[in-house]
């Protein structure tokens, strides 16, 4: 009996051995490709670096200082806060509201699911290709459109409308994904309590908002978190339509740091720039992990 | 009461309809779009019903646009990629998911943090540190920079899906005789396999709709196809029949992709927070 207790723990102890040499070489490949650079950026921040300079010289706080002070970086995280919570709550909103619609279609669910969800598929460049196609002023068949309502507005060249329509574009790929996410938390939710609901003579409506979507909250962080950090994570529709344009109402604090760093060349300054997002991003990922941990509980 | 529910049916089928519009319809312009003649693709409104042509992709192919090159890089290097990453990510993962590290946490944070880190920023650094190992413009330096996401997302999945794989299966096949790392190639990566193609597919995908790396990493000679979609569209007039062309060659391999694996698309995407 004795014996027996002992002898998995012993093989357990060997597993790990072989365990840790199979994690060894991610980790190697990972800190190598990952943390190096992340020293070297905090590194670039100190120093006054150009793209053609072989010996940057140190610069102090010198571009921290020049960042922190410069208000086109906070006009680019107001706008980044603006896009980011703007598709957010589109996303939220909407993603929720067609799982719901999925949830109560009574016949071919699956097939619908399926179709809805093919523009998380769509690489980000060509979504903002098709965009940039169908808001063209001369012959785009969006702007044809809100032209035959009566509006006469050159979307991605107006100030107001472009922040709007790149906010569309992420709205238009990733909705799906909240879509499935929170599907997938409702099909979860048990028989019991909705049939304890009907004896107590509740409608559908109060069915969804007092027992369905509590029950799937967690979900519904989850999806609003993965959402967060990749809507911080890509610019792309951005460069292929407005270039942050026009009169940089379209610029974000990611397409800010290509800018500082490819254009005006200025590393030391798009490191801080650079950094400021690493530290919101990984803030984000904290929390994902919390959620993550309390979902598992 | 049958009335009544008959028409909240009708209903839910209306607004179904007008979500798959709104989801399909740009797919849908741009593929009718690369089938269109120049003229026919700015008619408003868009014609459903016409003689389709494949002038542009034609074009594309045989024109001097030097497609095939951009399509063999973007072949080459998402895949070698996706090879990369995925080796290395199913012995780690599995690692990470059996063995009970004490730093288990803090592992798990700092891969999914790497995961998550904005691009700019990780394009940056990588770009200093790229430029003084003579690694711009080169095929190497474009898969390295794919692994910073691929990697981390393939050890995260692949520690989810062994996560799932009961530990008995692999120790029953140890106490019949099974060497450790066979009871792993052997019993637990046939079983986990549904995951690891998922993940592989993810990571295919990752690789190949990526444009902002390649814009910074690549030159003339190893621009993937995302670059090819900026070419057309940057320079002086747009050609938007090749542009639709090159879109939808882009999003085609993706879309079977993802349904082939639609099953795990979804936990994929959400970093295994859905199972």
């Amino acid at each position: 009996m004795e014996q027996a207790a002992i002898r998995p723990l012993k093989r357990r102890a060997k597993w790990n051995r072989t365990e840790f040499w199979m994690l060894l070489p991610s980790v190697i490949v990972l800190a190598a490709i990952t943390i190096f650079p992340f020293f070297f950026m905090i590194y670039a921040s100190f120093m006054d670096y150009r793209l053609d300079m072989d010996h940057p010289r140190f610069a102090g706080l010198e571009n921290w200082q020049n960042t922190l002070t410069d208000e086109t970086f906070w006009q680019s995280w107001g706008r980044t806060v603006v896009y980011a919570g703007g598709g957010l709550i589109l996303q939220l909103l909407l993603g929720t509201g067609i799982a719901l619609l999925l949830y109560h279609i009574p016949k071919f669910r699956n097939l619908f699911s399926t179709l809805v969800m093919l523009p998380v598929f769509v690489a980000p460049i060509v979504t903002g290709l098709l965009w940039r196609f169908l808001l063209d002023p001369t012959y785009g068949f969006y702007h044809w459109i809100v032209r035959q309502l009566g509006f006469d507005v050159q979307i991605l060249g107006d100030p107001n409308f472009a922040m709007l329509a790149v906010i569309f574009m992420d709205v238009w790929e990733w909705t799906p994904l909240v879509t499935l996410i929170v599907l997938a938390g409702l099909q979860t939710v048990p028989e019991e309590p909705l049939e304890a609901a009907d004896v107590d003579g509740a409608n559908a409506w109060q069915k969804i908002f007092l027992v369905m979507l509590p029950m799937i909250r967690r979900m519904i962080v989850v999806a609003l978190l993965i959402r967060s950090m990749d809507i911080l994570r890509y610019v792309d529709t951005i460069v292929i339509t407005t270039e942050g344009g026009p009169a940089d109402a379209t610029k974000t604090i990611g397409y800010y740091l290509m800018q500082v760093a490819f254009r005006f060349q200025d590393i030391g300054s798009a490191a801080a720039v650079g950094l400021t997002m690493l530290v919101v991003s990984t803030l984000m990922g904290r929390f994902f992990i919390k959620v993550l941990k309390a979902e598992e509980a | 009461m049958q009335l009544k529910k008959y028409s909240i049916n009708t209903a839910l089928y209306a607004l179904m309809l007008l979500c798959l519009i709104w989801a399909l319809s740009l797919i849908l312009i741009m593929l009718m779009s690369s089938l269109k003649t120049q003229v026919n693709m700015f008619e408003m409104p868009p014609k459903l019903f016409f003689a389709p042509t494949f002038e542009s992709y034609r074009e594309m192919f045989f024109g001097r646009g030097d497609f095939p090159r951009f399509l063999k890089n973007s072949l080459m290097v998402s895949i070698l990629t996706t090879i990369v990453c995925l080796f290395l990510g199913v012995m780690g993962g599995f690692g990470l998911a059996r063995g009970g590290f004490k730093r288990e946490k803090d592992i798990s944070f700092w891969i999914i943090s790497t995961r998550m880190a904005p691009i700019p920023a990780v394009i940056l650094p990588l770009y200093l540190i790229f430029s003084k190992l003579q690694l711009i413009g080169t095929t190497t330096g474009l898969i390295l920079a794919y692994t910073t996401f691929n990697l981390p997302f393939a050890l995260w999945m692949m520690t989810t899906f062994f996560k799932d794989v009961p530990a008995d299966l692999e120790e029953a096949a140890m106490i019949d005789g099974c060497g450790k790392f066979r009871a792993f190639w052997r019993i637990v990566v046939p079983t986990a396999s549904p995951g690891i193609v998922a993940t592989a597919v993810l990571c295919l995908m990752f690789a190949w709709n990526d444009y902002l790396f390649a814009s910074i990493f690549t030159n003339r000679q190893t621009q993937t196809i995302p670059i090819a979609v900026s070419l057309l569209v940057s320079q002086s007039g747009i050609k938007w029949g090749q542009a639709m062309a090159t879109g939808t060659v882009i999003i085609t391999p993706m879309l079977i992709c993802g349904l082939l694996v639609r099953k795990y698309m979804v936990r994929g995407l959400s970093m295994g927070a859905v199972k």
